[in-house]
């Protein structure tokens, strides 16, 4: 068979990237699952909102003109900005939609994620709306806000969410290398190497600090912990935090590289980073990130064999393999394999 | 103690004397509902009649989900190959015309045959990963749908379909069609009841509260949870049918997710494995919303705070059936509550 190996070198920096941005969502599913032994269905909106907010404090500061004099400030800032946008939402998540169902039957929490996940992408998607019917009422013909709040409002809003795509202006688009014949943008060398440190970063945390120490006891036996005297409702408040968090930072990031941003981008990430957890062997923190890297790059190394539309059926159809033939994932252990 | 059952028992022979009557009352209002002289009958039909279509998928899903316990995210895939099985063999695609009445029992074989192969992979899943995989596969199917353009006509869908008949008379009109969808519905009602009711249904129930006891018991697990799967995706395969050939033509964006999450929804709103759940469900979901026009923007908003509420506050739904209640409330408060509670639930 004939195999054009640069284009198939291409497609597989191009699946190192995909992958990066997998794994940093699916670290958010993996741990989630650890403490709580639930998928938590909103995380791509998660991951969807912190990409909006990354955007919405870019475009301020764009605006100002802060970008053309300071651009890699402007840059730190606005994954700040995502990754506060994704925490808040994964912490309020955590604490009004799953704790109060926390000694619920199994299939409360979920189907309460899955009424999450639909509220938080139609909140996003009509917060210009919203906010034209809240400021818009009027008692006797005569309107409550004043012109000039209306207008504002709805300004703001409109620049936060919206159902139009929204676009990002293009940064990382910086040129690129030649490696052979093979061209590497340095935009994916980044979003790479971001994805890298960030999950070192995790991974020393959960390895060799007290909170990680806290987070794997609750997550090998929750009444053991507590027992132990860990407050198990804060370790597991601060999981949501730092997986959403990542979801964040991997929000912002799909933001620069992709361009493109719609309320529902969150849908596919979300299940195909669900899907590398679960190849991964779901709870366990390096299996998410192996996962990940392995479905990116068997995804491009599937369109290499079907047509380009096809890649979705290929993440598919490898998660019911995973789960057919070895449901506790790569590196999943007997806990996981116990809990399907 | 014998003197306490026999008033209870007395006190519930009256209670379902009163849900019977109640159910045959509200079957004749809608039976009667085309006849009536209103300025608008026909939009109310439509609405009603599409109100009865997602009856019809709703006792299909609560076969599954609420009889089973198995979480099935991709329902639609199975009105989807019902559909487009309709749609291909009763239109000029192929120039194929077979009678409608020969294709439903093809659809629905076809539909149960694609749960079985779906059911047969992820029988030993629970719970979530069910719920991933299936909504993996309804996804698989839209796309195929959309991309099979040889086949399913893609994204342009499937048009000018044939009108069934009936001894020589052509359904076409929207009270034809209500009709059609009432009988399907009634149909369907009468069977699913019977099932709930029968050796197959107590042995979902008993899969659903525990597996592993369910198998103890002697509990064929492989065969009631795939016959749930089969059963679910051929009523979902008549639905599909019937759509395809009511609307006379079809596009993948029919199929989209938020069918099988509309018809989730309208179950849990009802109560999950209650049958007249169901309807009430359907008829909060799909014709509240079509009546209300001006909340219709804010429609799904609503549906996903009210789905996270309902599971804090009543997750057992507006209609529980009385099991599933037992079971949600049981869990939630301890295991006390199951000693006192099973005998007021056998008396």
């Amino acid at each position: 068979m004939d195999i054009n190996w640069v284009n198939l070198t291409e497609q597989l920096v191009n699946g190192i990237t995909v992958g990066s941005f997998y794994a940093l969502i699916a670290l958010g599913y993996t741990m989630v699952y650890g403490v709580l032994k639930m998928i938590n269905f909103a995380h791509s909106e998660v991951f969807m909102i912190g990409s909006y907010s990354g955007l919405f404090v870019l475009n301020i500061l764009t605006n100002s003109g802060l970008y053309e004099k300071a651009p890699l400030l402007v840059v730190i800032i606005t994954f700040l900005a995502g990754v506060l946008g994704s925490s808040i939402i994964g912490v309020l998540l955590e604490r009004l939609a799953y704790r109060p169902l926390r000694r619920a039957a199994r299939l409360a929490p979920l189907i309460s994620a899955i009424g999450a996940s639909i509220f938080l992408q139609e909140l996003i998607r009509l917060l210009p709306d919203m906010g034209k019917a809240i400021t818009g009422i009027s008692i006797g013909g005569k309107f409550i806000f004043s012109e000039n709040a209306r207008t504002s409002v709805v300004k703001v809003l409109t620049s936060f969410g919206g159902a139009y795509p929204k676009a990002y202006p293009g940064v990382l688009n910086i040129g690129g290398f030649m490696l052979g014949d093979v061209y590497i943008a340095y935009g994916r060398v980044i979003v790479v190497i971001i994805a890298i440190l960030i999950m070192a970063l995790l991974f020393s945390l959960v390895k060799y600090t007290r909170f990680g120490k806290a987070m794997r006891a609750v997550s090998e036996d929750k009444d053991s912990a507590a027992l132990m005297g860990i407050n198990v409702d804060k370790v597991i408040s601060r999981t949501f935090l730092i997986g959403s968090a990542m979801a964040g930072v991997a929000g912002v990031l799909v933001g620069l590289y992709y361009i493109q941003i719609k309320t529902n981008m969150g849908f596919t990430p979300g299940i195909k980073a669900f899907t590398a957890a679960v190849l991964g062997g779901i709870g366990n923190i390096p299996g998410a990130m192996l996962g990940a890297y392995i479905l990116g790059l068997a995804e491009v190394i599937g369109v290499q064999f079907l047509p380009a539309v096809y890649k979705d059926v290929v993440a598919f159809s490898l998660l019911v393999l995973t789960l057919i033939f070895k449901p506790t994932g790569i590196l999943g252990g007997k806990e996981s394999g116990r809990r399907i | 103690m014998g003197n306490e059952s026999t008033t209870s028992k007395r006190q519930i022979l009256s209670k379902s004397n009163l849900r019977y009557a109640i159910t045959f009352i509200f079957a004749i209002a809608l039976a009667t509902l085309p006849m009536l002289n209103f300025p608008q009958t026909s939009y109310w039909v439509r609405v009603v009649g599409y109100t009865g279509l997602y009856i019809i998928l709703g006792l299909g899903l609560n076969v599954v989900v609420g009889f089973a316990g198995l979480l099935d995210l991709g329902y639609v895939a199975f009105y989807a190959i019902g559909a487009y099985t309709f749609a291909l063999l009763a239109g000029g695609h192929f120039d194929i015309h077979l009678s409608f009445w020969l294709i439903i029992p093809i659809a629905g074989l076809l539909a149960s045959l694609a749960g079985i192969l779906l059911g047969l992979p992820v029988l030993k899943m629970r719970g979530d990963y069910l719920a991933i995989v299936t909504l993996g596969f309804g996804e698989i199917i839209r796309l195929l749908a959309t991309n099979l353009t040889g086949f399913t006509n893609g994204s342009q869908g499937l048009y000018n379909l044939d009108k069934p008949s009936l001894f020589g008379f052509i359904l076409k009109s929207g009270t034809n069609f209500y009709y059609l969808i009432f009988v399907l519905v009634l149909i369907i009602f009468f069977v699913v009841n019977r099932l709930d009711r029968s050796r197959i249904g107590r042995a979902w129930i008993a899969i659903r509260e525990d597996e592993d006891v369910a198998q103890m018991m002697g509990v064929n697990t492989t065969f009631y949870k795939l016959l749930a799967f089969a059963i679910g995706a051929l009523i979902g395969g008549l639905g599909g049918s019937v759509f395809a050939a009511w609307q006379g033509s079809i596009f993948p964006d029919n199929f989209n997710l938020f069918v099988s999450i509309n018809v989730l929804c309208l179950i849990i709103i009802g109560g999950m494995g209650s049958i007249p759940g169901v309807i009430i469900g359907s008829f909060a979901l799909i014709a509240l919303p079509d009546i209300l026009r001006e909340f219709a923007t804010y429609r799904l908003l609503i549906f996903g705070l009210l789905l996270v509420i309902m599971m804090i506050a009543r997750p057992e739904g507006f209609i529980p059936s009385r099991r599933r209640q037992l079971e949600l409330h049981s869990k939630s408060n301890g295991d006390q509550t199951i000693s006192s509670d099973i005998p007021g639930e056998e008396a």
